[in-house]
């Protein structure tokens, strides 16, 4: 039976992949980019879902890593004129190792606490970047070169997209995430029953700042200029807060779906209303908060649709 | 009651919650092999000692010796990969997880995914809860949440079971089928199991040895027909005569 939803479940995604490797040779330049940040939005909110949703605790400062990334590259294409492709990897394992240091301490906070030092983690962050000249540049932020061609970042945001995916999909459909949920559900069961919580929050806190760190540095590729205030900006853990919730957290597709519509959702109330954007999404969460309070796939699951847990 | 070897031996431990003496010196053996219990009024450190026997409260002072190794300072799951598990007085089963996942959630990580499937679905079919298998924890009757917070107990075979009230809550009938199954687990496995309960039939019934608490000390123990008779007992239950 699980061999036959995880084959099902890869066949899907098969299917996903093969439309949106055609997708971008049919599309103009700004629907090639809509969709390459709807990627870069789907590997971030499934990265909080990590943390946040498999494991509960609520991080309000993720961006903190997607920065982190998009400094990396920044600095080594500018300054030491690396190729950007590596320099996604320093960014991927600069995030891993302050991810350690960080969760570390942080971790052992619950609820609003944590949400609200992992808030001032991302602030202390910005902060950090911003007076730093020497490296990184400070306030002026960095102008990256124009050499970038749409294509290799979409492609390459693609693949850091599956890699979150089936990571995610590992996570979620394992004994390792079983033990995230029994974290998240009652922590003090959790350890009672064997599971040294310490290490497994940690190991979710660590698994879910290294995608953004990949995702961070492509963006900063793409689009040619970064500063402190874009880069750690609030709004961008508010959205992969968002979206992961909107599709349903604790899920794989959840995050996935909710990514998809809320973007796409966002971008064309951008377009229409521009200056009345922000209020007509903020309307919209509030109805999807007060009539589905778990998400698409809660209410899926409520409807029979879908089946209830990840593990069957 | 022939002389047992010793489990869990318990020395003079103490917690205080500010002016409040949860547990204030409490000392007893718990025999290898044997169905003890623990009981007491409300309020008379039962569930406290618990907590302390696992680690999710740490003593002020005193020890706790399992077999030859000293359980004091470690973290609950320490303890329990050492062979201790335990149920809880209010069950703490993972509500928004399905029965099948909370039983998931207890099996070792060193047990193979094949064989600790196989032994979930064993002891949910035991606990009668296969059924319901795919059903959120939060979704079951109160009776069926402590039968799979047992079950889950249960998942990596523990040789010393600490279940606290495990007859609340639960129907006659299926509360006989657990009694009998921890039965099982003592005389067919040699497990070692400590009840707390407020239900005397169970107490009475099916422990060898009570120990009785009152205002964290440990005020009588012995087999369950002395303590019946026991004058300070009754005193600590229904005040002086």
């Amino acid at each position: 039976m699980a061999q036959r939803e995880h084959i099902r479940n890869f066949g899907m995604l098969a299917a996903f992949t093969i439309l949106l490797i055609y997708l971008p040779w049919q599309v103009n330049l700004y629907l090639r980019s809509v969709l390459l940040f709807t990627m870069m939005y789907v590997v971030l909110s499934l990265s909080w879902n990590i943390i946040s949703g498999y494991t509960g605790y609520v991080s309000f400062g993720h961006v903190m890593f997607y920065g982190i990334g998009a400094y990396a590259t920044a600095i080594l294409v500018v300054d030491y004129g690396w190729h950007w492709v590596p320099t996604l990897f320093v960014g991927v394992l600069l995030s891993f190792v302050i991810s350690l240091c960080i969760g570390y301490p942080v971790l052992r906070l619950k609820g609003p606490y944590f949400a609200i030092a992992m808030l001032g983690a991302a602030e202390g962050t910005r902060v950090v970047a911003t007076v730093w000249e020497s490296l990184t540049h400070g306030g002026e932020g960095i102008g990256l070169p124009n050499v970038e061609n749409s294509f290799e970042t979409y492609f390459a945001m693609l693949v850091v997209m599956l890699i979150t995916i089936v990571v995610s999909y590992w996570v979620g459909h394992s004994r390792f995430g079983i033990r995230l949920n029994a974290i998240r559900e009652d922590e003090i069961a959790a350890e009672s029953l064997g599971i040294n919580t310490t290490f497994y929050k940690l190991s979710a806190f660590a698994l879910s700042a290294i995608f953004p760190a990949a995702a961070g540095g492509i963006q900063a590729y793409k689009i040619l200029y970064i500063d402190p205030e874009t880069e750690f900006f609030i709004l961008v853990s508010i959205y992969m807060k968002l979206f992961a919730m909107f599709g349903g957290k604790g899920t794989v597709i959840g995050p996935i779906i909710g990514t998809f519509i809320l973007y796409i959702v966002q971008e064309i109330t951008w377009v229409k209303f521009p200056t009345a954007h922000l209020i007509a999404f903020g309307i919209f969460i509030v109805l999807v908060a007060r009539f589905m309070p778990r998400g698409l796939m809660g209410f899926a699951v409520d409807k029979g649709w879908a089946r209830k847990g990840m593990v069957h | 009651m022939a002389e047992a070897e010793i489990a869990l031996d318990i020395q003079n431990l103490k917690k205080h919650f500010g002016g409040i003496k949860a547990v204030d010196g409490c000392t007893f053996q718990v025999p290898r092999g044997r169905i003890s219990g623990l009981i007491g009024p409300n309020g008379s450190g039962k569930t406290t000692t618990f907590n302390l026997l696992t680690g999710v409260l740490q003593a002020d002072s005193g020890s706790v010796f399992y077999g030859e190794e000293d359980l004091m300072g470690l973290r609950p799951y320490e303890i329990f990969n050492r062979g201790i598990s335990r149920t809880f007085q209010i069950t703490r089963i993972y509500r928004e997880m399905t029965v099948f996942e909370n039983m998931l959630s207890a099996s070792s990580m060193k047990m193979p995914v094949g064989e600790a499937r196989e032994r979930a679905e064993q002891l949910m079919e035991f606990v009668t809860l296969t059924k319901l298998r795919a059903e959120y924890g939060g979704n079951l009757s109160y009776g069926q949440q402590k039968l799979l917070e047992f079950a889950r107990a249960l998942m990596t075979d523990p040789d010393l079971i600490l279940l606290d009230e495990p007859a609340a809550g639960v129907n006659r009938t299926l509360l006989n089928n657990l009694l009998d199954h921890i039965h099982h687990l003592q005389e067919e496995q040699g497990k070692t199991v400590l009840i707390v309960e407020h239900d005397m039939n169970v107490i009475m019934n099916h422990c060898e040895k009570v120990f009785v608490l009152d205002y964290g000390v440990k005020i009588a123990e012995g087999l369950p027909e002395d303590i019946q008779k026991n004058e300070d007992v009754i005193e600590a239950y229904f005040g002086h005569r």
